[in-house]
């Protein structure tokens, strides 16, 4: 399904009309009805239909408020921001199309799936096109500069800052020694998770942190009552499992855990955060993510919890998962950039992107660099998942960010 | 270190668990391209359509239990009459109808039917994978000879013999199973001796979509999780087992369920972790060379070498 917002304007046509603007303003002149047409289009190309539209839209819905912050506020630069949109169908063929699509629409910004894969046939579009894009919350090294192009950007953290957050933190915070590493080979993102955890002990800064023993698994092996056998094998019990896993396989691996007496802490990325997952391990406990922002009510940034109250207002829902908060940052750095650039071309606010270092945002400070369009070292809360429910118990950003070669594997 | 007799012995029960979810996979693919040609890529969605009806429709990301709420033994009897009857108005619906088309036809219809099974499961209750809590205290594990064994994996590798024998007893001493076996040897001579096509072929798909509930019930005990596209990865790996089995050889298709889950368990623990990643292509490719070695399947029926 298509669905198109409004306005249906070619760049050509916003830059006439913006250089005008510009030329009436300077003679003193008040502005027109005509500059009313004068927006701004924000692209999305993102599923609406099919199984990524779960994984989409609450990042889309995020952005969205923000946009209507922006809105509400006299606009970017004073001019209205315009949603389009297009279906990707959660398919990747269709997701060129829809990129496409909102392209010819206008759109100053390309917005586009959460997942690398799914996104990246719209995001390499834009990049044809020389138009900014953003995955909403991809979590890949490949979802930016390294997979795409210069132009293309992650409103997420990498899946490897995760992993090693979580074994930086769980050291220091919770005095685990001995790690047990069980990787589920499905996905970029779950590798990014444990190579993090590797990255982490690699450094050597902590001291007599050791990965005991490692497996793998897949997210819909039937059973891995095998690599279970393995660990309760080990001579003792470690003090952490390090579990690179997401949905739908992470509550079984972690349910057959739990199912087999093994009480370590598990220590997993944030592709399991959120509630609603929790009653397929009943009395959960132990289990710990990093997040963003916390959807459990207990955000220590008041303007977080109010921003999930705003979007439980205008979408009838609380968020779900963290993977919400990626699109109201997205929205929030672009806008950043746009206002600084004095333009919505591609290339100052680009460079505009670049410059930051340390930005502020709703849900922590991000940074961009000319070789890097994503975020390798930010700062997290820590959920912990104790008795069947999730609440903040801390917070870590890790000591070092992780290098490029690292990230690539050099 | 754990004694390496208990641990044999752990990794055993690992084999038999997953063997049994593949036997049991394995035996409803079998039963039915034994009657009627069909290669019934529909089975995973069968799995998984069983297990959401524990649930009430929603898109609400915290599901709600619906049949799930129902009394053990009841809600057992329901979900398998829920496989049962499902398996079985696909075949009036769709199979019936083509059953003279050529094999390809009907396999195209089975990945459509299995895919119109998905979607619906999908605009009922969204991508998102539900939650189930069903049968909380079967996972507790128990010790045997030094091993500890959830109790879940007992349950399921007692309810899989527990079913291949009550299959066995149907096929051997009923008249209904005799039929069943004469037709899935040569189905054609079964029908010149009187065998009703569309009794036996719609009882074979009621025992197929039994099974395939049976597996939905143990997936989700044990993973907690509903998931549209949950009865798949165990689908393909049951069809393969059919293929090793000897197409059309109830029998070969049990065992080699068996033989897949403890060549899959063996690598993963064999295997050095590098290689780990790869087990299930070798899986494949073991499955590649002793098809050179036996292209109609270990145990193969005598008129099934001319079919395949």
């Amino acid at each position: 399904m298509r669905k198109v917002m409004k306005i249906k304007q070619t760049w050509h046509g916003l830059s006439l009309c913006a250089s005008l603007s510009l030329g009436l303003v300077g003679l003193g002149l008040t502005a027109s009805p005509s500059q009313a047409a004068d927006k701004i289009v924000v692209g999305m190309a993102i599923a609406s239909s099919g199984f990524m539209t779960a994984y989409d839209q609450p990042a889309a819905q995020a952005a969205k408020i923000k946009i209507d912050e922006i809105n509400a506020a006299g606009g970017l630069m004073g001019r209205q921001i315009e949603v389009v949109e297009a279906d990707t169908k959660s398919d990747q063929a269709e997701g060129a199309k829809a990129g496409l699509a909102v392209l010819d629409k206008g759109a100053d910004l390309v917005i586009v799936s959460c997942d690398y894969d799914f996104g990246s046939p719209a995001a390499l579009a834009a990049q044809q096109r020389g138009k900014i894009s953003f995955f909403l919350c991809a979590e890949s090294i490949k979802a930016g500069i390294q997979g795409v192009g210069p132009y293309s950007f992650s409103a997420s953290i990498l899946a490897a800052v995760q992993g090693a957050t979580m074994m930086e933190w769980a050291y220091h915070k919770k005095k685990a020694r001995t790690f047990y590493q069980l990787k589920d080979t499905w996905t970029e993102y779950n590798k990014g998770i444990c190579d993090g955890f590797d990255w982490m002990e690699s450094t050597g800064s902590l001291k007599d942190a050791k990965i005991v023993g490692k497996d793998t698994f897949k997210n819909d092996d039937p059973s891995i009552s095998a690599q279970i056998s393995r660990i309760k094998a080990l001579a003792k019990e470690p003090d952490a499992i390090q579990l690179c896993t997401m949905m739908p396989g992470a509550p079984s691996a972690i349910k057959q855990i739990r199912a087999a007496g093994i009480n370590s802490m598990i220590l997993n990325g944030s592709g399991v955060d959120g509630n609603y997952w929790i009653n397929a391990v009943p009395n959960l406990t132990n289990f710990f993510v990093p997040v963003q922002g916390s959807v459990y009510g207990d955000d220590p940034n008041k303007a977080i919890e109010q921003f999930n109250q705003n979007f439980a207002k205008k979408y009838g829902a609380r968020p779900v998962t963290q993977y919400t908060y990626p699109g109201y940052v997205l929205i929030e750095l672009w806008a950043k950039a746009v206002t600084r650039a004095k333009s919505v071309d591609s290339k100052p606010v680009v460079a505009e992107l670049e410059k930051m270092k340390n930005e502020p945002t709703l849900f922590g400070p991000r940074s961009f660099s000319a070789q890097l369009h994503h975020q390798n070292q930010g700062l997290y809360l820590i959920a912990e998942i104790t008795g069947g429910k999730g609440k903040i118990v801390d917070r870590w950003q890790i000591s070092k960010p992780i290098p490029l070669d690292a990230l690539l594997k050099k | 270190m754990t004694p390496i007799g208990p641990y044999i012995l752990q990794i055993l029960f690992d084999s038999l668990t997953l063997g049994s979810l593949y036997a049991m996979g394995a035996l409803g693919i079998a039963l039915i391209f034994g009657v009627m040609r069909l290669v019934n890529f529909a089975h995973g969605n069968f799995v998984a359509f069983c297990v959401f009806a524990l649930l009430v429709p929603s898109t609400e990301v915290t599901a709600r239990v619906f049949l799930g709420a129902l009394p053990t033994p009841l809600l057992i009897l329901v979900i398998l009459a829920i496989g049962a009857g499902l398996s079985m108005a696909s075949e009036i619906i769709v199979f019936r109808h083509i059953r003279q088309a050529n094999p390809v036809t009907m396999m195209i219809a089975s990945f459509a039917t299995g895919f119109t099974l998905q979607y619906i499961l999908l605009f009922l209750f969204s991508s998102r994978p539900k939650t189930v809590d069903l049968w909380a205290g079967i996972s507790t594990p128990v010790t045997i000879a030094g091993a500890h064994i959830p109790l879940l994996q007992l349950i399921t590798i007692g309810v899989t013999l527990v079913l291949l024998l009550s299959l066995t007893w149907l096929l051997r001493r009923t008249q209904f199973g005799i039929e069943m076996r004469g037709a899935a040897e040569d189905f054609m001579m079964a029908r010149l001796l009187g065998v009703r096509a569309n009794r036996i072929i719609l009882a074979a798909f009621a025992v197929s979509g039994f099974l395939a509930a049976s597996i939905g019930l143990i997936l989700v005990a044990q993973s907690g999780t509903a998931d549209i596209k949950m009865g798949l990865p165990i689908m393909l790996v049951a069809f393969v087992s059919t293929v090793i089995g000897g197409m059309g050889n109830l029998f070969g298709a049990v065992m080699a369920g068996f033989l897949v889950g403890l060549v899959t368990t063996l690598l993963q623990v064999t295997l050095p972790l590098e290689l780990r990643g790869f087990r299930d292509a070798l899986v494949y490719a073991a499955v590649i060379l002793m098809l050179l070695w036996r292209p109609q399947g270990l145990f193969a029926s005598a008129t099934a070498k001319e079919r395949v």
